[in-house]
C-alpha cells in the first residue's frame, strides 16, 4: 500500500455524533447477544465453553474498529446483552466473571494490535495479519483463558486445564473466523458492493454457493461415505480447500476470512450433529480435532491471501507508479518546446489531467501581486461541483503558509490539524473553504511568485513524501514555463516598445552590431538611407554600415572617412560618443553614435537633417557679424576726429619736412646731410600713416570669422594705438598692464580687437560722465590656471548701478542718451562665440572692472 | 629764439627744420611741462604750440604765460580744428591758429606776422 500508492488511498471522514455513537452501541449490544445465543448452541454440555464463542470475536473487532475514547460506551453497552444472554442459564457471579474475562481479552486483543500493527483494521499484508494472529487470536485467548478457567472452576467446579484449553482453541477459532470477517465488511464490504463490477459479484456468488454445496455434501450429503476412506480420516475436508484458496486468492483477507466462517460453521455444525470426519472419535476429541484443523487452515489461508493481496497491491502501486510517471515525463515534454502562447492552454489541460489522474478537486496555480500581498489565480482545475475560492489575501488568509512558501517550503496536511499551532487563521482559512487536505508548492523563478496548490475537499487524502517530490518537479515545470512566458512577454513588449520608439523618432536611427553590421532601422532610416546621393544609402538590415562608409570614403565622398573613423571608436568603446555636422548640396545633417550598453557590443548610429538650424545658425552668425560691422562703422564715426589727428600728425611731419628740405636743397651750398636726416622722417612718417589707415582697414573689415592662435597682448596694443588720441582729447589715462607670459589662444583677431575696443571706448565714455579730474583706464592681462587669458578693464567712472551688472550686456541697454546700447551686447557675443567668459564688478575704490576670459587650449570643446 | 612745443616728435622735428632753414633760432619740447621746466632765462621770442597734448594743452600754457606777465607771440597749431574751438580763440587773443597739416610757408608767414606784430592784433583763420 506505501510507496506511490497513497494516491487513491480515502480515510473515511470519522464524523461520531452522538446518535451515531448511540446506534453503534446498539448494533454491539444487539451482535453480542446473538453471538452469545449462537455460542450457547455451539456448546458441549457439560463444558462451559462453546465450541466457537462469537461475543468475544465481535467485541475485539468492535475495539479494533473504534477509538480507543469510545471503548468504554461499547463495552458498557455489551453488559445488558451479556446479562440477557447470560443470566438464565449461569450463576450470576459465574456470569459477572466472564463479562470480565471476555472484555479483558477483547481489550488484550485490540490493545496488541493497536499497539504493534500501523493498521489495525487492515489484514491485507503479511505483518499485519501476523500481528493480528500473534496478539489478537493467540495472545489474548492464551492469556484471558487462564483467568476463564479459574473462574469457572472455582464456580462450577470443572476441571481446570479442560476448561482452559477448550476455551483457548475455541477462541482462536472464533478469532480467526470472525474478527477479519466483521472488520472486513464493514470496512470495505459497502464499497465493494457498490463498486465493484458484476461479474465480481457473480464470482462472489458462485464461489459462496459452491462453498456452501461442497460443505453440506461433504459432511451431511450422501458422500459421507468419502470421510471412511481408510487412512484418510479428513479427505472430506480437503474439499473445501480449493475454494478456500479460490476466496483467498481472489477475494483478498476479507474474502478468505468470509469463507473460513462459513467452513468453520458448517465443519461445526456438522461436528456438533454427530457428522463429518471425526466422527469416529469421542464428541470432545472430535470438536478439538475439528477446531485444531480449522486453525491449522485458517493461519496459511490468512497469510497467503494478505500475501497475496500484498503482492497484488504492490504491483497496483507500481502500476500507478509507472503510469504517474509516465504522465510526468509527458508532462515534462509537453513543456519542453512549449511556444509563450500556448503555456497558458497547456498548464489548464495538465492541471485537468493531474486532478483527474490523483482523484482530486481543486489544482490550483496563484501567483503574487506584485506587492506581495495578495495571491491571485492564474490557472485552476477543479472537479464538477466543487466552489471556486477566492483571491487570497496573505496576511489574512494564509500567513504561516505564505511565509513556508517564501522560504520554498512546501506546504502538507491531511487534515488542517496537522499543521502547526502558529497557523491558527491559516487552519480556519482551510476549514472555511472545506479544504481537507492540502499540498501547496511554492512556484520560484529568480524568486517565489507564486502557489501550486493539490487540494482535496470530498474526502481526506495523504500525502505520501514521494508524491510530494514527484509534485514539486510538476512546479517546477510550471515556474519555469511560466517565468519563460513572463520573458518572453517582456521581450515581445520591449520589442514594440522599441520599435514605437525607433518609428516615432524623427532622425534616421539604425542599430549596428559589433561589427557594424546594421541589425535594426526605423522607418526614416530606410527613406533617408535612399535619397539621392546618400552615401550611406546601400546600408539596410545585415548590411555593413563600416563597409558602405570605407566604400563612400574610397569613392571620395567628403566626411565618410571621417565618420567610419569615429563609428570605429564608438564600436571598440574607445569614445564614448562620436558626433559629425556635414553638408550635402544644400542639406545638413548631424550624425552621431553612441555605443550599445550591453556585452557583445554594438552601437546606435543616428543621422537628422539639420538644415533648417544650420541656416537659423548661420542667419544668427551673419546677423551678428552685420551688426558687429554696424557698431564698428559707428565706432569709427565717434572716432573720426581722434583718427584724423592720427594721419594729420605724420602728414603735418611730412609736410613740414618736405618743405624744409626744399630750402636745404635750394641754399647753397645745399645742406644734404639736413636733407638726408628729412628724408628718413619722411618715410618713418609715411609708415605711421599706412599703419593707421591699415588698423582702420582691419577694423572695418567685413569677414567670416577666422579663428587663428593670437596673442592677446598684441591686440591690445593695437587697440591702444588706435584709442589712444582719443584718450588724450577724452583726458584719459590709458596704461597697460600686460603679461609678458601670457599664453597663446585661439581666437578671431578683428573680433577681439572690436572687443577690446568696445571695452575701452565704453570705459572712457563712463568716466568722461563722471567729470573727475582724474581719468586712468587700466588694461590688465594675465594668464588663467587652465592656460588661458584673463583679460581686466578698469576704469574709474561712476561704477554700474547696483543690480545692472547683468543687464549691461544685454543689447539696447545703455545709460547714455546718445548711445545704442549694442557695444557690451556685440562683447559678450564675441566673447561667448570664443567660449570665454564675460562679466562686470564695481572696484571698491570706485568705478567699474570688465572682466573676461578667454579658454585655453584643453578648455575648448571643438 | 623761436619755442616749437609739440606732443608728436617727428611734427617737432619737422618744424624746427622749417623754421631753421628760414633762418630762426628753434628750440623743441615734448609738452607744456617741460616747457615751463626747460625755459632757462632765454625767453623766446614767439612760441609755436599744439593745442592737444597730454597734460597741459597749449591753451592753458598760453594762460600761464599770460598770467605770468609774459607776452610772448604765439602761433598755435591743432590737428583737431573744429569752429567751436577757433571761435575761443578768436575772442581770447586773435592770434593765428593753423591747422594740421598746413603748408610751411603759412607757418613762416604767421611766425613772422606775431614776430613783427609783437602783440595779438589779428585773428585769421588757416584754411584746412
Amino acid at each position: 500500500m506505501e510507496g506511490l500508492s497513497g494516491i487513491g488511498y480515502h480515510t473515511p471522514a470519522m464524523k461520531a455524533p452522538a446518535v451515531r455513537i448511540a446506534a453503534t452501541a446498539l448494533l454491539v449490544a444487539g451482535a453480542y447477544y446473538v453471538g452469545a445465543n449462537i455460542g450457547f448452541i455451539l456448546r458441549f454440555p457439560p463444558a462451559t465453553p462453546s465450541v466457537m464463542w462469537p461475543p468475544n470475536a465481535i467485541l475485539t473487532a468492535t475495539l479494533l474498529l473504534a477509538s480507543p475514547r469510545r471503548w468504554w460506551i461499547y463495552l458498557l453497552a455489551a453488559f445488558p446483552a451479556h446479562l440477557a444472554a447470560e443470566l438464565g442459564a449461569l450463576p450470576a457471579s459465574l456470569v459477572l466473571a466472564l463479562f470480565v474475562t471476555n472484555c479483558s481479552e477483547a481489550l488484550l486483543a485490540a490493545v496488541g494490535v493497536r499497539w504493534f500493527s500501523d493498521a489495525p483494521t487492515r489484514f491485507d499484508t503479511l505483518r499485519r495479519v501476523t500481528v493480528f494472529i500473534v496478539a489478537a487470536v493467540l495472545l489474548a485467548p492464551f492469556l484471558s483463558s487462564f483467568l476463564d478457567a479459574a473462574a469457572v472452576t472455582a464456580l462450577q467446579g470443572e476441571p481446570y486445564w479442560v476448561v482452559w484449553r477448550t476455551r483457548f482453541v475455541s477462541n482462536v477459532l472464533t478469532g480467526l473466523a470472525l474478527v477479519p470477517a466483521i472488520v472486513t465488511l464493514v470496512t470495505l464490504g459497502g464499497g465493494w458492493i457498490r463498486q465493484a463490477p458484476w461479474r465480481r459479484h457473480a464470482e462472489a456468488a458462485v464461489l459462496a454457493l459452491a462453498l456452501i454445496t461442497v460443505g453440506i455434501v461433504n459432511f451431511a450429503g450422501p458422500f459421507e461415505g468419502l470421510g471412511a476412506i481408510p487412512g484418510a480420516p479428513v479427505t472430506p475436508l480437503a474439499f473445501l480447500l480449493p475454494f478456500l484458496l479460490w476466496a483467498g486468492v481472489r477475494f483478498g483477507p476479507g474474502g478468505a476470512s468470509l469463507a473460513f466462517l462459513g467452513t468453520a460453521l458448517i465443519a461445526i455444525w456438522a461436528a456438533t450433529h454427530a457428522r463429518g470426519p471425526f466422527i469416529d472419535l469421542p464428541l470432545a476429541e472430535s470438536v478439538v480435532a475439528l477446531q485444531l484443523f480449522l486453525t491449522i487452515v485458517a493461519v496459511p489461508l490468512l497469510c497467503l491471501a494478505a500475501l497475496i493481496e500484498e503482492r497484488g497491491r504492490a504491483q497496483e502501486a507500481l502500476r500507478e507508479r509507472l503510469s504517474f510517471e509516465e504522465l510526468l515525463a509527458r508532462l515534462s515534454r509537453a513543456f519542453v518546446h512549449l511556444p509563450g502562447h500556448a503555456i497558458d492552454g497547456a498548464i489548464e489541460t495538465w492541471l485537468q489531467r493531474l486532478g483527474q489522474f490523483l482523484g482530486l478537486d481543486r489544482i490550483t496555480i496563484r501567483r503574487f501581486s506584485a506587492d506581495g500581498q495578495t495571491l491571485a489565480v492564474s490557472h485552476s482545475w477543479a472537479a464538477p461541483q466543487s466552489q471556486p475560492v477566492p483571491l487570497i489575501v496573505a496576511r489574512r488568509d494564509l500567513p504561516w503558509a505564505v511565509r513556508r512558501l517564501h522560504e520554498e517550503q512546501p506546504v502538507v496536511f491531511t487534515r488542517p490539524d496537522d499543521l502547526p499551532d502558529d497557523s491558527v487563521l491559516d487552519r480556519a482559512w482551510f476549514r472555511r473553504t472545506g479544504i481537507r487536505s492540502g499540498l501547496i508548492l511554492p512556484l520560484v523563478g529568480r524568486r517565489v511568485f507564486g502557489s501550486l496548490a493539490f487540494f482535496a475537499i470530498a474526502a481526506e487524502r495523504a500525502w505520501p513524501e514521494e508524491l510530494v517530490q514527484r509534485l514539486r518537479l510538476v512546479a517546477e515545470v510550471f515556474a519555469s514555463s511560466l517565468a519563460r512566458q513572463e520573458a518572453e512577454d517582456a521581450l515581445r513588449a520591449s520589442e514594440v516598445m522599441k520599435s514605437a520608439i525607433l518609428s516615432s523618432l524623427s532622425s534616421s536611427v539604425a542599430v549596428l552590431d559589433f561589427e557594424g553590421r546594421v541589425i535594426a532601422v526605423n522607418e526614416n532610416w530606410t527613406r533617408f538611407a535612399c535619397r539621392p546621393g546618400a552615401w550611406d544609402a546601400h546600408a539596410g538590415l545585415g548590411i555593413s554600415y563600416l563597409e558602405a562608409c570605407r566604400l563612400a570614403a574610397r569613392e571620395g565622398v567628403a566626411h565618410a572617412a571621417e565618420a567610419l573613423e569615429g563609428i570605429n571608436a564608438v564600436l571598440d568603446r574607445s569614445r564614448p560618443i562620436f558626433v559629425l555636422e556635414y553638408g550635402q548640396g544644400d542639406r545638413w545633417f548631424a550624425m552621431s553614435a553612441v555605443p550599445l550598453d550591453r556585452p557583445e557590443g554594438g552601437a546606435v548610429v543616428s543621422c537628422t537633417d539639420v538644415t533648417e538650424r544650420k541656416r537659423i545658425e548661420l542667419d544668427a552668425q551673419r546677423s551678428r557679424q552685420e551688426l558687429a560691422h554696424f557698431t564698428r562703422v559707428s565706432t569709427m564715426g565717434e572716432l573720426t576726429a581722434s583718427l584724423a589727428h592720427e594721419l594729420n600728425q605724420p602728414l603735418t611731419g611730412i609736410l613740414a619736412n618736405a618743405q624744409a628740405a626744399r630750402r636745404y636743397l635750394d641754399a647753397s651750398p645745399p645742406d644734404l646731410g639736413e636733407v638726408q636726416e628729412i628724408l628718413g622722417d619722411i618715410i618713418e612718417d609715411d609708415k605711421r600713416a599706412a599703419e593707421v589707415i591699415q588698423r582702420l582697414r582691419d577694423l572695418l573689415r567685413k569677414g567670416e570669422s577666422q579663428q587663428i592662435p593670437l596673442d592677446l597682448n598684441a591686440v591690445v596694443r593695437d587697440v591702444a594705438k588706435l584709442v589712444s588720441s582719443d584718450a588724450v582729447i577724452r583726458n584719459v589715462t590709458l596704461t597697460l598692464a600686460l603679461d609678458p607670459d601670457l599664453p597663446v589662444v585661439n581666437g578671431d583677431r578683428v573680433q577681439l580687437q572690436q572687443v577690446i575696443l568696445n571695452l575701452l571706448i565704453n570705459g572712457m565714455e563712463a568716466m568722461a560722465e563722471s567729470g573727475g579730474d582724474e581719468r586712468p583706464l587700466v588694461v590688465r592681462t594675465e594668464c588663467t590656471e587652465a592656460k588661458g587669458v584673463h583679460v581686466f578693464v578698469q576704469d574709474a567712472g561712476p561704477g554700474l548701478r547696483s543690480g545692472t551688472q547683468e543687464l549691461v550686456f544685454e543689447p539696447f541697454y545703455t545709460t547714455k542718451a546718445a548711445g545704442m546700447g549694442m557695444g557690451l551686447a556685440i562683447v559678450r557675443s564675441i566673447i561667448e562665440a570664443h567660449e570665454g567668459a564675460i562679466w562686470a564688478v564695481n572696484n571698491p575704490t570706485g568705478g567699474a572692472t570688465f572682466h573676461f576670459t578667454l579658454p585655453g587650449p584643453g578648455e575648448r570643446t571643438a | 629764439m623761436i619755442a616749437v612745443v609739440d606732443d608728436d616728435a617727428s611734427v617737432r622735428r619737422g618744424l624746427a627744420r622749417l623754421l631753421r632753414s628760414a633762418g630762426y633760432r628753434t628750440q623743441t619740447f615734448a609738452s607744456a611741462l617741460e616747457f615751463l621746466e626747460r625755459r632757462a632765462g632765454d625767453d623766446p621770442a614767439c612760441l609755436v604750440l599744439d593745442v592737444r597734448m597730454p597734460g597741459l594743452s597749449g591753451f592753458d600754457l598760453h594762460e600761464v604765460l599770460t598770467g605770468e606777465g609774459l607776452d610772448v607771440p604765439v602761433v598755435f597749431i591743432t590737428g583737431h580744428a573744429d569752429l567751436s574751438m577757433a571761435g575761443r580763440t578768436v575772442k581770447a587773443d586773435g592770434v593765428d591758429i593753423l591747422a594740421k597739416p598746413f603748408d610751411g610757408q603759412a607757418l613762416l608767414a604767421a611766425v613772422e606776422r606775431a614776430l613783427t606784430r609783437g602783440q595779438p592784433s589779428l585773428v585769421r583763420l588757416a584754411s584746412s
